[in-house]
């Protein structure tokens, strides 16, 4: 799943449709967040909810490749570990 | 689908109003070459935040603007440049851009483009002056350290509503960033499951750990606009680290870190954890390294998440509900009150210290409703420090403003509708009242006049007065003005009163020239009108050389009103306490009869009309026998009558009901209300029961 260049809490509720859609996913999902130029607390925290409830349900998610932005605001929200998103590349 | 973000955009805008009028007051506070850190920092931030907030609804316009402007205030607050009299003046523009765009937005009205962008322009030419520029050399010490170097924990819990007031943790944690060195730890424990997880709602926490020579007021003010809508605690880190983890914080002082608002979340709280996946939340605890908060701490939680937020915000509509509730239920109350006094027996007695205490208790409600509604009359004052210092620098005087009584209170529709005319009469005082410099000196007095505005309460009024210690109202051109329109004739003796009555006329106007400021003879006639649609009244004493006083009384509330009920015939009528000058009984000697059918009496060595209160209104009355019945003098836009009624019945606070909603507009009467009978009373309203009255005399 690619992740929109603007993730806000306008889109918010379109990003949490796509999310649900995935939580049964059997295949590990793949989220690409290279594009994302601006992103804010409503969808990191969405984003979050979603990988922690992937883990739980014992399913995999990767990350192909997060932007310079969503990384430090991940990081500055002190996110990161819990989206894992050191593993991803820059 | 998508959050529908315009349900925030009300709240959005009345915060933003609010900041703006903090940044105007602080750049009016700021002192050129020397300005002090805090007000920069202050100023900054309400246009950081106007700017995230308006990129976050999408109003482009507002946050590219806000943007310049930003840029341009990070220079000042590092100091990297002055703050010039050009600096500060572009600033109080951008104050009044962004207000004006704000409004349109509101309104849904294109955003005047041409003026933001050439203001837009001039912030951009001065910071790129700035870097064209060597620095000013002695650089303010924006960054002065206040604080010895050490380390501060924040604890910041947002409540849910947080990001949908347009609050940002993410732009408040860039900001705290950038004020130190940071580690930041979240707690994501009360994080629902994604299915329950409303998108708007905020579930987070963070304990932020900051290093540096940090005031700590400025990482309160990162959360300035967050107030009320978060739980913030900042401490050192010396007793922090006293302290156990933040998920185990000691149930009082810290509510527990599970739940993060009031009680209505702590239910829904509940609720999504008895729908979701059972094992969630405790699994998330796990992932953040602490075991959950005891539900038994949850009620202590929720009592101190109330009392970090001092106040709510309440919709006037909700309020006017209320209002007028227990406006019904005065009525009823009176009725119950006039019904108990009719019953006889054992319990009787018992019955009406029950509506004694009924209706002490209905008092209090109705005061405490009442002052819900009310606001300090700082909200309007405030916007006159800004008036002054632009009407004073466009007209070359020099004035001193001098407010007084800003903490009096009164009710929320009156300080809405009083602003207007105050404006009017501060413009004409400085635009007509004070002199320029150099005649004041003349006249021996100081350069600079004096305004004067003042709030009091008087009784169950409010008297606001502006004052001025300028040349005071010129009777000699006043008369002459009035001659040459008409108004008065040209051989006609009016007393000072009279001529200054002259002024509140329609279409008058002594300037001799008209300016911008004023002068357009649209100013007093509309000042008055507007007082008297808040059922206040204006009066007005000079005195040459040395200046003029305007008074404005006005009620406290318009939902209310402190009457004399009179009686004519079978009918009830309420007039109002502020109009009524007197009441007495008149003796046959004193009453003559002038030329047409015109009776009037004498009254401390005035004649003052009389009107028949039953003629006017078409009642079959008692008597009418002057001499058996009373006459209530009243008063309205300055003149004196004598209403004669047949009886006075008492004094009461009635509750007013707008005859113009229910029915139609009609001359003399202001409005009705309920008696405690039942019936229903007309309010007069004096000023248009003397014009309906001279009407009937001059037919």
């Amino acid at each position: 799943m690619v992740l929109q260049p603007e993730c806000t809490l306008a889109d918010a509720a379109e990003l949490k449709g796509a999310l649900c859609a995935l939580l049964a996913h059997e295949a590990t999902v793949t989220l690409d967040g290279a594009l994302v130029d601006r992103i804010d607390t409503a969808a990191l925290q969405l984003l979050a909810a979603f990988v922690r409830d992937r883990r739980l349900a014992g399913r995999a998610v990767e990350w192909r490749a997060v932007s310079r932005a969503m990384h430090s605001a991940a990081q500055l929200l002190g996110m990161g570990s819990m989206l894992s998103l050191s593993e991803a590349a820059q | 689908m998508t959050v529908d973000l315009t349900q925030f955009h009300d709240a959005f805008f009345e915060e933003s109003f609010e900041a703006l009028d903090a940044m105007e007051a602080a750049l009016l506070k700021l002192d050129i070459g020397a300005p002090d850190p805090e007000l920069i920092n202050t100023i900054f931030r309400v246009a950081h935040s106007i700017k995230g907030g308006s990129a976050t609804f999408g109003f482009t316009d507002i946050a590219s603007f806000t943007h310049s402007l930003e840029t341009l205030l990070d220079e000042l607050r590092s100091g990297a440049m002055a703050v010039t009299d050009q600096v500060s003046d572009v600033l109080l523009k951008s104050v009044d851009v962004m207000r004006a765009m704000l409004r349109a937005v509101q309104a849904k009205q294109p955003i005047d483009a041409q003026r933001v962008s050439d203001l837009q322009f001039d912030l951009e030419v001065i910071i790129a002056r700035k870097h064209a520029a060597p620095p000013p050399s002695a650089a303010p010490q924006a960054a002065a350290p206040q604080a010895a170097a050490a380390r501060w924990q924040v604890r910041f819990r947002p409540y849910r509503e947080l990001l949908a007031r347009g609050n940002d943790p993410l732009r408040m944690l860039r900001e705290l960033g950038e004020l130190g060195e940071m580690q930041v730890r979240i707690d994501a424990q009360s994080l629902p499951a994604l299915t329950d997880l409303q998108p708007q709602d905020c579930h987070l926490a963070w304990t932020i750990e900051l290093s540096g020579e940090v005031p700590e007021e400025a990482i309160r003010q990162v959360f300035d606009w967050a107030e009320g809508d978060c739980e913030l605690q900042i401490g050192r880190t010396a007793e922090a680290a006293a302290e156990p983890q933040v998920e185990q914080p000691p149930a009082p002082a810290t509510p527990a870190a599970t739940e993060p608002a009031p009680s209505e979340t702590v239910a829904a709280q509940a609720d999504s954890q008895a729908e979701g996946p059972p094992e969630a939340p405790a699994a998330t605890g796990a992932a953040a390294s602490a075991p959950r908060a005891e539900p038994a701490s949850k009620p202590e939680a929720a009592v101190s998440a109330h009392g970090d937020s001092g106040s709510i915000r309440v919709s006037v509509d909700k309020i006017d509900e209320l209002m007028n509730t227990v406006g019904e239920l005065v009525i009823t109350q009176a009725m119950l009150s006039q019904l108990g006094g009719q019953f006889d027996g054992p319990q009787a007695e018992q019955l009406r210290a029950g509506l004694a205490q009924l209706e002490r208790n209905m008092r209090e409600l109705q005061e405490s409703v009442m002052r819900v509604r009310m606001l300090p009359i700082s909200f309007v004052f405030s916007r006159f420090p800004r008036m002054v210092r632009d009407l004073a620098h466009r007209l070359g005087k020099q004035i001193e403003l001098k407010l007084t009584g800003e903490q009096t209170e009164l009710d929320k529709t009156v300080l809405e509708k009083i602003g207007d005319p105050l404006v009017h009469l501060v413009r004409n005082c400085i635009d007509h009242g004070i002199e320029p410099p150099e005649k004041r000196v003349a006249a021996g007095k100081p350069a600079a006049g004096t305004v004067h505005l003042d709030a009091t309460h008087r009784g169950g009024n409010i008297a606001v007065e502006v004052s001025d210690d300028g040349g005071g109202l010129d009777k000699e051109r006043i008369l002459a003005k009035a001659r040459a329109r008409g108004l008065i004739g040209a051989n006609d003796t009016l007393s000072d009163a009279e001529i200054y009555e002259l002024i509140f006329l329609p279409g008058f106007s002594t300037a001799e020239k008209t300016t911008d400021v004023s002068g357009r003879g649209v100013g007093m006639d509309v000042v008055r009108r507007n007082v008297k649609s808040l059922g206040g009244k204006i009066e007005v004493s000079s005195e040459a050389g040395r200046g003029s006083r305007f008074t404005i009384t006005l009620p406290l509330t318009l939902a209310i009103v402190d009457g004399q009920s009179v009686a004519v015939g079978s009918e009830t009528y309420i007039v109002p306490l502020i109009s009524i000058v007197e009441s007495m009984q008149l003796k046959n000697g004193n009453v003559s009869r002038l030329s047409g059918q015109a009776e009037v009496f004498s009254f401390r060595g005035d004649y003052l009309p009389i009107i028949r209160l039953h003629e006017v209104f078409g009642v079959e009355p008692h008597t009418r026998a002057l001499h058996e019945g009373l006459v209530v003098v009243a008063e309205g836009d300055g003149r004196r009558v004598g209403l004669f009624v047949d009886d006075l019945l008492g004094q009461q606070q009635v509750v007013i009901k707008s005859l113009e909603t229910n029915y139609g507009h009609i001359e003399g009467i202001s409005g009705a209300t309920i008696l405690g009978d039942g019936s229903v009373a007309l309010i007069l309203d004096v000023p248009g029961l003397i014009r309906v009255a001279s009407m009937r005399i001059a037919a």
